[in-house]
């Protein structure tokens, strides 16, 4: 019990991106706490969460990154996109200019992050279908072309939320076990922690480092 | 950006040989051509007033003898942090032996009995002595950056050419590898801490891959609960520390490269006039020193967090440092908590016996909540240099110049560091008065701990204070830069790379 917390054989880095608003933080908050939040301070730069999963009988450890929205931060936030394994971009169905922005949010994520991150396309607030501003077909359609995951969830209701984190992840267990993920490449954004450990040999000698390593 | 590095290389070979001098010389092997490279090295790797190196290149790890660079950049790193740190613990060692009586000194004279070093009135004295003499030497000598108070000490060991004060010295590092080798049992991830620090990788690869292994000595280990909870990297990364770390490290080696580009951009005056601006900038982030421990004596509670306050309100950035206040003062509290029970335990112990189990146990739960309150402020702390980072970079008009808000900055870290050493005093004070029945084996390993990871936290918080640097510099740059367009030519590409 009390050791469950360090059980895990991956982690993951995760970004959330998205225009200010369409309920970046609330996603997260509901995915790490299950609960919704409904006041919720604009971020200021990145925010995290993390939570243990399970895909496939593998633990794996989501570190997310929720960036923040506002534009102004925009120049800032970029910074953080690098070495993320999975990304959610997230707009807001209520609001058609949020799912407008997505193509410079996907040209962000493409150019910072690697090949192999796995974007997934979240349209949220799909509590609201009432005010309803995006069809779930053109943004299926969307995602399609661009090669992105697609759902639409609610970070009110929790419906999907479970789902959006989950699908990313097994996407990219599948990558790393279909070897298309080289997990010793320079910010894969994964990490793999050796599963069954000797303890006691800790002044072993250094690891080679996994990041950052610009030789 | 060379001239610091110029004034600074002398400092680091200089101390050298006294480090080497104690107990740990590396011997000579292979990898002593590898340490005559160092120096030629450093010059180019010293980037601004960094202590850690960013080098990227490999040929460090593929040394086959690894176990050697290890304990040799224990040295030099352990002494880098212990420098600054020593000094403020010793010099209110002697402040404490003159008022409280029982306190520090008392600590350190347990860790010393157990360890056969000198004694710790020996010490206080010597070091009331070197820190006169550094105080004067501070005065003429603060350009020292990082370094500054263990080349201020090294210059008054060497000028007075006291071996006495050299024996203190050797006494502390030898503390300090003592300690190193305590904690290790209790605390394996951290052991590595120390001797990578020097190492080819960023202070937040440092901690995670000690945070790692504490995960996996955690996880093999049938460990007790309480065992856990003294884990300092797990806390620390439980607090979100390494990942705002991780993030103000992104910021920091963005701007850095910004400010690279924008002066390879500029040439004849414009770049002169601009290197002078930024020669400006660094100065004052070399001025966080502890220099004034004397007058700190004990602050009222709400002391802390009015001086953090008013120095944030002005940084003119939205962040605040409730969180950094809140953490401490949940400390304080529950230190004054405890400190009550224990004085009520020591009532009934007149009349009753059975207070050894009780002792025992506050004992360990004093040293677990000290590990996580350091943990905590650590993290806090690093978290506040990060949203002022993203804050600082998000590019609004300021009212503050760059230069300002740096000095406010370092003032914050000045702060920040004392408060951790006075938290860590009240703990190890409280320590020793809960363990007055305990076994010196039994209470020193918890005393050095808490001192450590003190010592460990004051490092991280200066290590994220530099990163704050390059921020500084192109927030410096785009503020000075009166067409913005211009500005958004040099920068556009490199912020999409």
């Amino acid at each position: 019990m009390a050791t469950a917390p360090y059980n895990y054989s991956y982690i993951f880095k995760y970004i959330i991106i998205g225009d200010m608003g369409v309920g970046k933080s609330c996603l997260l908050h509901q995915f790490t706490e299950k609960k919704f939040m409904a006041d919720c301070p604009h971020t200021i730069g990145v925010e995290f969460g993390t939570r243990i999963i399970e895909v496939s009988g593998q633990k794996i450890k989501l570190q997310i990154w929720d960036t923040a929205g506002q534009e102004r931060f925009r120049a800032v936030t970029r910074s953080y996109y690098r070495g993320a394994a999975g990304a959610l971009m997230v707009y807001d169905i209520t609001r058609r200019s949020t799912y407008n922005h997505l193509s410079s949010w996907l040209t962000d994520a493409r150019n910072l992050t690697n090949p192999n991150t796995v974007i997934i396309l979240i349209g949220n607030k799909a509590d609201l279908d009432a005010q309803r501003d995006v069809t779930y077909e053109e943004a299926k359609q969307f995602a399609e072309e661009n090669g992105l995951l697609f759902l639409e969830a609610s970070a009110k209701t929790g419906e999907n939320v479970e789902d959006a984190f989950l699908e990313a992840a097994k996407k990219i267990y599948q990558n790393i076990q279909d070897g298309s993920l080289d997990l010793n490449a320079a910010e894969s954004g994964v990490q793999h922690k050796p599963s069954a450990p000797q303890g006691g040999r800790l002044t072993s000698e250094p690891q080679p480092q996994r990041e950052g390593c610009g030789c | 950006m060379s001239d610091k590095d110029d004034t600074e290389t002398p400092v680091i070979t200089e101390t050298t040989p006294v480090l080497n001098d104690g107990n740990c010389e590396p011997g000579k092997n292979p990898e002593s051509a590898d340490q005559s490279a160092k120096p030629k090295n450093k010059p180019e790797l010293v980037i601004s007033t960094r202590r850690r190196p960013e080098v990227k290149c490999a040929s460090d790890l593929e040394t086959p003898e690894v176990q050697e660079p290890v304990s040799k950049d224990v040295t030099q790193s352990g002494w880098g942090y212990w420098g600054s740190w020593g000094k403020s613990l010793l010099s209110s060692a002697s402040a404490t032996v003159a008022t409280v009586g029982q306190g520090i000194s008392n600590v350190i004279e347990k860790a010393e009995t157990s360890l056969g070093i000198p004694s710790p009135s020996e010490i206080s004295s010597e070091v009331k002595f070197v820190a006169e003499e550094t105080n004067t030497r501070d005065k003429e000598n603060s350009l020292a950056g990082p370094f500054g108070v263990f080349s201020t000490i090294s210059t008054a060991v060497q000028s007075t050419g006291k071996s006495v004060i050299a024996g203190g010295l050797d006494a502390l590092e030898f503390i300090g590898k003592k300690t190193m080798d305590v904690i290790a049992e209790g605390d394996p991830g951290f052991k590595r801490t120390k001797g990578l620090m020097n190492r080819n990788s960023t202070l937040s690869q440092v901690l995670r891959e000690a945070k790692e292994k504490e995960e996996l000595w955690t996880a093999n280990e049938v460990t007790m609960e309480t065992d856990k909870n003294t884990h300092y990297g797990l806390l620390f990364d439980e607090f979100q520390g390494l990942s705002h770390l991780e993030a103000l490290e992104m910021l920091s080696q963005e701007s850095e490269i910004k400010v690279k580009s924008v002066l390879n951009s500029l040439s004849g005056e414009e770049l002169e006039t601009l290197k002078l601006e930024l020669e400006q900038l660094k100065e004052a982030f070399s001025l966080a020193e502890f220099c004034d421990e004397e007058e700190e004596e004990q602050k009222g509670d709400e002391d802390f967090t009015k001086e953090i306050t008013e120095l944030f309100s002005q940084l003119h950035v939205s962040s605040k440092p409730e969180k950094v206040a809140r953490a401490r003062n949940t400390a304080y509290e529950w230190i004054k908590a405890m400190a009550l029970a224990e004085k009520k335990e020591g009532e009934k112990e007149l009349e009753g016996e059975n207070t050894e189990k009780v002792s025992k146990n506050s004992v360990e739960a004093i040293h677990a909540f000290a590990i996580r309150s350091l943990a905590e402020l650590t993290a806090c702390s690093i978290e506040l240099f990060h949203k002022t980072a993203a804050l600082v970079l998000h590019g609004q008009k300021q009212d503050v110049t760059a230069l300002q808000r740096s000095q406010t900055l370092s003032q914050v870290t000045v702060v920040l560091c004392k408060e951790l050493s006075s938290l860590s005093k009240e703990f190890t004070t409280s320590l020793t008065t809960a363990g007055v029945k305990e076994k010196a084996d039994a209470l020193n390993p918890l005393i050095t701990a808490v001192f450590l990871e003190a010592s460990n936290s004051a490092s991280y918080i200066q290590d994220a204070f530099q990163l704050l640097l390059p921020v500084l510099e192109i927030s410096l740059i785009e503020n000075r830069t009166e067409s913005p367009t211009h500005e958004q030519q040099v920068l556009k590409p490199l912020s999409e790379h």
